[in-house]
């Protein structure tokens, strides 16, 4: 009975159950936590964006499983669940972030970039024959020298946040960040709690499975690092890697 | 645009609010014109726009002797009107109704360079025909004074004018003008400008109105005589 009735509020995106659920929200975030994870952190350097590229074989090319994208020079975007929904959105941030050049010849900024496709996202929760986006993002960038970091969930509510992470394992990521945030510290001890904080939901982590993107204050650019660079920040910070037994 | 109900990505050409469809051709004589002299001088201390108060038919006839040719627009922005006279009033409607819906929406002012691009896009695609307003403001960065002519061409300068008296008003700026202008003598300066023109240009004359822009705000005076100003 419980079942049947469940049912039948979980068909049509646009119905409420009795309690005031919409269940194809609520599927939309598990959706989320079966992805692997993405964080991100705000320090008073720039933004760090990270993300844990599981692979399903080692016979797969890594640089083709896409969670962090550039959304525009100052500004990026790392995703958790469905990669097919996150290139969608991450197209429409690309999109207007060119359009507020076109229309105002400025940068877009960070709020108004995730409010844009938060909106965008709450459509998709309330129109008929539409299902919700199965990914959560996070935006982190650069907006009048100040870095901004949000988090856009499936029901397109967006959230501002000094350290936030998403997708599977998110519990013990974020339990990680708040022990150890600090928000004096700078990039590199950013991208060092990121590589941690990963690690603390994965043990065997590797380096070369972490996509890692920044979002320095001064150059106001997003900046990918290499595998190289991320080995020598978890060497230093005694992470997995094959230096480590 | 788009039947589909969901909204995908705004045309950065458009308006929030509203559409540029077309407007008919209209019978030239029958529409009220300012002809008009617009001159914005941009200070240290802000910006001073002065302007003529008449508005023409053809040119021949004076339509109108009392007329507020610049308007506030953003809290730290003003528009001229120059040219067809509903061109002109529509085209500051929509900018200010844009730019309090970027205000609202964001929590902060847009920068004058947005509000000069904006201009130029709706200038340059709108149904405002004839029109060359100058668009004067204060932002972060300081003092800012454009004109805008009718193909949607933005052109940023220390002070410019715009209007039938654009050339008799140009030889009373020239060599005139200095950065370290106070607001009030940038204010005697754009008079003698404006008076210069009113006294060749038919099109140019009853009075003279100013718009002082600070980082505190608009305020727009008016002046039965020019030569108080002097």
């Amino acid at each position: 009975m419980q079942g049947n009735q469940q049912q039948a509020y979980d068909r049509g995106i646009t119905i409420f159950s009795p309690d005031g659920r919409l269940y194809q929200v609520e599927y939309a975030r598990e959706a989320v936590k079966r992805g692997s994870a993405s964080l991100g952190i705000r320090t008073a350097d720039g933004v760090v964006l990270a993300a844990d590229r599981q692979t399903r074989s080692p016979l797969i090319e890594e640089e083709s499983i896409e969670k962090i994208h550039e959304v525009d020079e100052h500004v990026g975007i790392a995703s958790a669940g469905h990669v097919a929904d996150a290139r969608q959105l991450v197209d429409f941030a690309r999109r207007q972030a060119q359009v507020e050049q076109l229309r105002y010849e400025e940068q877009i900024g960070i709020e108004t970039l995730a409010k844009r496709t938060t909106d965008h996202i709450q459509q998709y929760t309330q129109t008929g024959g539409a299902r919700p986006f199965g990914v959560a993002l996070l935006l982190g960038g650069i907006e009048n020298g100040e870095p901004r970091l949000f988090e856009a969930d499936p029901s397109g509510t967006p959230y501002e946040w000094k350290a936030v992470a998403i997708g599977g394992g998110r519990e013990d990521i974020q339990k990680h960040l708040e022990d150890e945030y600090d928000p004096e510290m700078d990039l590199a001890g950013g991208i060092t709690l990121a590589l941690e904080a990963l690690a603390a939901a994965d043990e065997d982590i590797e380096p070369d499975s972490v996509h890692l993107a920044t979002v320095d204050t001064e150059t106001e650019e997003f900046d990918t690092l290499s595998t190289e660079e991320l080995e020598e920040y978890a060497a230093e910070a005694d992470l997995g890697g094959e230096d480590d037994e | 645009m788009s039947k589909d109900p969901i909204h995908d990505i705004q045309d950065p050409y458009e308006p929030e609010l509203g559409s540029f469809d077309d407007v008919a051709e209209q019978d030239s004589d029958a529409v009220n014109k300012t002809g008009t002299t617009t001159v914005g001088i941009a200070t240290e201390n802000g910006v001073v726009i002065g302007t003529d108060r008449r508005a023409s038919l053809g040119g021949r006839f004076v339509s109108n002797k009392n007329v507020t040719k610049v308007e506030q627009i953003h809290p730290t922005a003003a528009l001229t009107l120059v040219g067809s006279v509903g061109g002109a009033q529509s085209f500051i409607r929509t900018l200010r109704s844009e730019a309090n819906l970027y205000e609202s929406r964001r929590g902060h002012p847009m920068s004058i360079h947005a509000l000069a691009t904006l201009a130029g896009n709706f200038a340059r695609g709108g149904p405002f025909i004839a029109i060359n307003p100058i668009l004067g403001g204060v932002d972060e960065e300081g003092s800012h004074v454009y004109s805008i002519d009718p193909a949607g061409g933005v052109m940023q300068d220390d002070y410019t004018v715009t209007g039938s008296g654009m050339q008799l008003a140009h030889g009373a700026l020239e060599g005139e003008y200095d950065e370290s202008l106070s607001l009030e003598e940038a204010t005697s300066l754009a008079a003698r400008a404006v008076q210069a023109a009113t006294e060749r240009d038919t099109g140019s004359g009853n009075g003279f109105v100013t718009a002082t822009i600070t980082e505190d705000g608009v305020e727009i005076d008016k002046y039965d005589d020019v030569t108080e100003l002097l």
